[in-house]
């Protein structure tokens, strides 16, 4: 079970502001909903888990990520991860480049291709779902993203000014579990609005 | 000699051969008292639970057991490591291959076996498996048979890499298995590059599962005091699971016993050793304690005895009239990671060459290519002696390309091709010896039945309004009742079987036979064979199958065998009871052997009637002293009856179907079913089983699959997705018999179980593609679901109003 989805989303702040913090891949994946990094393995390499929430049961997902090809002239990287969740019956691979494009109104946009692939029971009773639970995740992810580096250029605008800068940088992850009803949910709110907005045009 | 009332009733009496006695095993089945193998309890048992890989194809780096050992109630984390000092991390498959036991170093499919958690309950067993972590380095994985012997395609088999042959000749790439062919070669390439009308097509039996209720396990018990090796275990085969334990582990067979209780539905999926089997009696023997293994749904799915995955060509050569003048099949087969199906030693692609059908065809070639996939092994089960259903199902598939291609009448052209009755025995090109048959009369009767002009009348009328509806003929022959042991074998043990007839004092019977009952009514039908040969009461004679301590050697039930075999061993040895009872009336009523005739259940003496000795009363005689001099007292039989030929059961079926054009959705509206399988026991038994063959082949055509997708992951392996027709999917059957005896058969009978699954498959497609064929379709693939026909109906731009 394969998947690619191709996105980009903009960002309010400036394009350097967005490298910084992309470049941190403990912050990254504390966007990610249900992320965490347990362990830095060397500068480019860390363990981590993501915990999923289906109803009554958890699935949590260890396994590794790499940061590799930093770019710092075209501002992009590509991250890979692979991981099997906990009971050993799925397994997941993800490779995803992401680049930082300076918009012309002086902000950016955060652009993603990512590769995505499921195997065992994930696959098998997930698959049908992937593609769309997969751009939820993202559409999160990027929400997340957004908010932080809003923040971000909000410290730096201040340290600017002369205040002190806080000790972390990076505000705390909101979500530490991936709600899969709550996503869900907005699926098929998504997918009713899509509906009926058909019908009216 | 019109027989008197008396005997008549005398005759009814004993509810013997054509008598429609109620299934004797049914009183403890529907009363909930039947014994499948999760019944089985005993003291101080553990459970085993497996760990399976998520990966199609992938290598072991390490396995960590730290956590799964932590969790309360668990005894053992078994790995190939563990089972290495005993030799039993590889075990042979009874398709001349090797198979891992548990994964050793790398998995070859998903959800093979990789470990097992023994613990006190199957909770803890559970909890433990979900525990055990195993750090695997995936790797690409061959899902698409096509790409399997591609130059420099990944390599599945490591362990054989460098073996240029797995028991059936020379291997030309590392993932391939065999290559197998019969037939003349060149003087089919002949017929071909002259004939006037050549027809080919592509046509695929997707892989599926019989999916039977009970799903596989076992219980193995180890006495390490007396070194008696017990297992309870759902198998089809008990005395080749005993065979293979002695050979696998060492104990000697003398010492193993193998019980097959109540099975819940076998089809074929519960003949080979899995891995499960074999760690269970491994664990058995190093703790001393029992071990019970449970496959659940998911696992039986997706890794036990699937079927078919044939990737067939066809091809026909024949004259402007539809007369076919030579055939040319082949077929890419997929058997998965491991060759584990069963096989004949000389028959890897199993009775594929019967794939002449029904028809008279001069010069005939078929090649049959097995290749390893990273999908999980099998491909023989489902109600299907051994690439049968693959074989009838690309000839009745082709006459009707054929058909279509000249414009001749679907029904017509199986006519002028049938093997005419009065050739029989008939021997094909392709070198089987048709028993017995009667094709034009059975297609007749069936064609009158259902109306068939009148139907074709209809279907013009509608198909000039746009409807949709198909008429799907199939005429198959099958070939069941492996089989003279000069060419059928397992491991190297010929495919006799046996039965064992003891008769008591008092003129009651028990009778123990090498076959094994999943639901086909055994304890019923051979009663009723046996009653008949002895005049003794149906109601009187016990059957007992499936305990290897007490039935004698046989090779099981599967391929429709047990009657061809089994029944015709019962009938013998009970002839054989009869000739010492002839002896014993002799005797008793002081008259030589030739004046006495037999009379439905006793010896009288020729032209005086009342002078006459029953069978009881001979029974009760055969134990005392009175007896011809020399002779021994019992009346006891044995018959190991190795079959002179196989049992060619065939039918004719008509299918009507409408479908849908804007939804795709098929309904059938009428099947037609007529079937000779010879004599006919029990006529009650034998329509339920074909009621079962043709809800099967109907749940094949319409919706059954396992799927996979490119990374070997199933998409199919549980019933939320696989689909079992109920009672409310499942069409309304008509069944019709006509009677042609088998010739060597010793009451004549041939086998009947497969044949309406084998038969009504190619009759599904045949008829969902003939509401086509105005349109141009030669055919369609299975499954026929609604989504896929709609896809046919958008493709051709009929969906739309």
């Amino acid at each position: 079970m394969k998947i690619q989805i191709d996105k980009t989303y903009p960002m309010p702040c400036t394009a350097d502001v967005a490298w910084e913090f992309l470049q941190n891949l403990e912050a990254v994946a504390g966007c990610m909903p249900g992320a965490k990094i347990t362990e830095r393995l060397d500068p480019a390499r860390y363990k981590g888990t993501v915990t999923a929430r289906v109803g009554p049961a958890t699935m949590s997902f260890r396994g590794e990520v790499e940061m590799k090809d930093v770019d710092p002239s075209a501002r992009s990287l590509r991250l890979l991860g692979k991981g099997t969740d906990s009971t050993g019956t799925s397994g997941a691979a993800l490779s995803l480049t992401a680049r930082i494009d300076a918009t012309a109104d002086g902000l950016c946009a955060l652009s993603g291709a990512s590769e995505m692939s499921m195997s065992g029971k994930a696959a098998t009773f997930g698959g049908r779902m992937l593609y769309t639970v997969a751009e939820q995740i993202l559409q999160q992810f990027a929400a997340n993203f957004a908010a932080r580096v809003g923040a971000l250029a909000g410290q730096r605008a201040a340290a600017g000014n002369g205040a002190p800068a806080p000790a972390s940088a990076v505000p705390a992850a909101d979500a530490s579990e991936l709600n899969v009803l709550a996503i869900a949910w907005t699926i098929l709110q998504n997918w009713l609005r899509r509906l009926f907005s058909r019908k009216v045009a | 000699m019109a027989a008197s009332s008396d005997t008549l009733e005398r005759d009814a009496k004993l509810q013997g051969v054509g008598s429609s006695r109620l299934r004797k095993e049914d009183a403890r089945f529907i009363r909930g008292k039947g014994t499948y193998i999760d019944d089985i309890k005993l003291p101080g048992m553990l459970f085993g639970a497996i760990v399976r890989s998520p990966y199609a194809h992938a290598r072991i780096k390490s396995i960590d057991k730290t956590k799964a050992l932590a969790v309360p109630g668990v005894v053992a984390v078994l790995v190939a490591d563990d089972l290495k000092p005993v030799k039993l991390h590889w075990m042979p498959t009874i398709g001349g291959d090797v198979q891992a036991v548990l994964a050793d170093k790398k998995v070859c499919f998903q959800m093979q076996e990789v470990a097992m958690v023994i613990a006190a309950d199957r909770y803890s067993a559970a909890d433990g498996a979900d525990l055990v972590e195993v750090d695997y380095e995936e790797l690409p994985a061959i899902v698409d048979p096509h790409k399997a012997m591609a130059p420099g395609a990944p390599v599945i088999r490591e362990d054989i890499a460098d073996k240029d042959e797995v028991g059936h000749g020379k291997r030309t790439h590392p993932n391939h298995i065999f290559t197998w062919e019969a037939g003349d070669k060149d003087g089919t390439d002949a017929v071909f590059a002259r004939a006037a009308v050549t027809v080919r097509e592509e046509i695929l039996n997707p892989r599926v599962h019989p999916c039977p209720l009970e799903t596989c396990g076992c219980v193995a018990s180890f006495d390490k005091v007396t070194g008696q090796l017990t297992v309870y275990i759902t198998s089809q085969a008990p005395h080749l699971v005993r065979t293979v334990v002695a050979m696998l582990s060492g104990v000697p067979e003398s010492k193993i016993r193998i019980i097959s209780g109540d099975i819940g539905g076998g089809f074929g999926n519960k003949v080979p050793i899995y891995p499960g089997y074999v760690v269970a009696i491994v664990a058995s023997i190093v703790t001393g304690v029992p071990i019970k293994w449970i496959e659940s749904r998911i696992e039986n799915i997706s890794t036990t005895g699937f079927a078919r995955d044939y990737h067939g060509i066809g091809e026909l050569a024949a004259d402007k009239d539809g007369r076919i003048k030579a055939l040319r099949f082949s077929a890419l087969a997929d058997h998965g990671a491991f060759n584990s199906h069963v096989s004949a030693t000389k028959l890897p692609a199993g009775l594929f060459s019967i794939c002449t059908g029904s028809y008279d065809i001069p010069k005939a070639y078929c090649r049959v290519d097995a290749v390893y996939t990273n999908k999980a092994p099998g491909g023989v089960a489902y109600r299907c002696s051994l690439r049968v259903t693959e074989a009838v199902y690309l000839i009745e598939r082709m006459i009707d390309v054929l058909a279509q291609k000249l414009g001749i009448d679907k029904a017509e052209i199986r006519r002028r091709n049938f093997v005419k009755a009065d050739k029989f025995p008939y021997t094909t090109s392709l070198g089987w010896t048709l028993d017995s048959g009667n094709y034009h009369a059975a297609l007749d009767k069936v064609l009158k039945a259902v109306d068939y002009e009148g139907l074709r009348r209809e279907q013009a009328a509608k198909r000039a309004k746009g409807e949709l509806m198909g008429i799907g003929v199939c005429t198959f022959t099958e070939i069941v009742g492996a089989g003279p042991t000069k060419v059928c074998d397992i491991l190297g043990i010929g495919l006799f079987d046996s039965c064992d007839i003891r008769v008591n004092p008092t003129g009651s019977a028990i009778a123990r036979l090498g076959t094994m009952s999943q639901g086909q009514g055994h304890a019923t039908t051979y009663a009723q064979i046996i009653a008949t040969e002895l005049g003794l009461s149906s109601e009187e004679i016990q059957i007992e199958e499936g305990d290897t301590d007490k039935a004698p050697y046989g090779a099981g039930t599967w391929g429709s065998r047990s009657t061809p075999v089994g029944g015709a061993a019962a009938a013998l040895a009970a002839r054989k009871i009869r000739a010492k009872a002839h002896k014993i009336a002799a005797h008793l009523l002081e008259v030589g052997e030739g004046d006495l005739e037999w009379e439905v259940d006793r010896f009288k003496v020729k032209g005086n009637p009342a002078q006459a000795k029953t069978m009881k009363e001979i029974a009760l005689a055969a134990h005392t002293s009175n007896l011809p001099a020399g002779m021994e007292q019992g009346l006891d039989g044995t018959e190991y009856y190795d079959p002179p030929n196989l049992t060619y059961p065939f039918g004719a079926y008509v299918c009507v179907v409408d479908i849908d054009r804007f939804t795709g959705e098929t309904k059938v509206r009428r099947f037609y079913a007529l079937d000779d399988c010879g004599t006919r026991i029990n006529p009650m038994i034998i329509e339920g089983q074909i009621h079962g063959g043709l809800t099967e082949a109907f749940a094949v055509a319409f919706g059954q699959a396992v799927p996979f997708d490119e990374n070997g992951n199933h998409l199919g392996n549980s019933l939320m997705d696989y689909f079992l027709p109920t009672a409310v999917e499942t069409p309304r059957w008509e069944t019709d018999h006509t009677l042609t005896p088998s010739p060597h058969h010793p009451i004549g009978a041939k086998g009947v179980a497969e044949s309406p699954h084998v038969g009504g498959i190619p009759c599904f497609t045949n008829a969902v593609v003939d509401a086509f064929a105005h349109l141009g379709v030669t055919h369609m693939d299975m499954p026929h679901t609604a989504y896929r026909v709609w896809q046919q109906c958008k493709a051709l731009g009929i969906n739309k109003r």
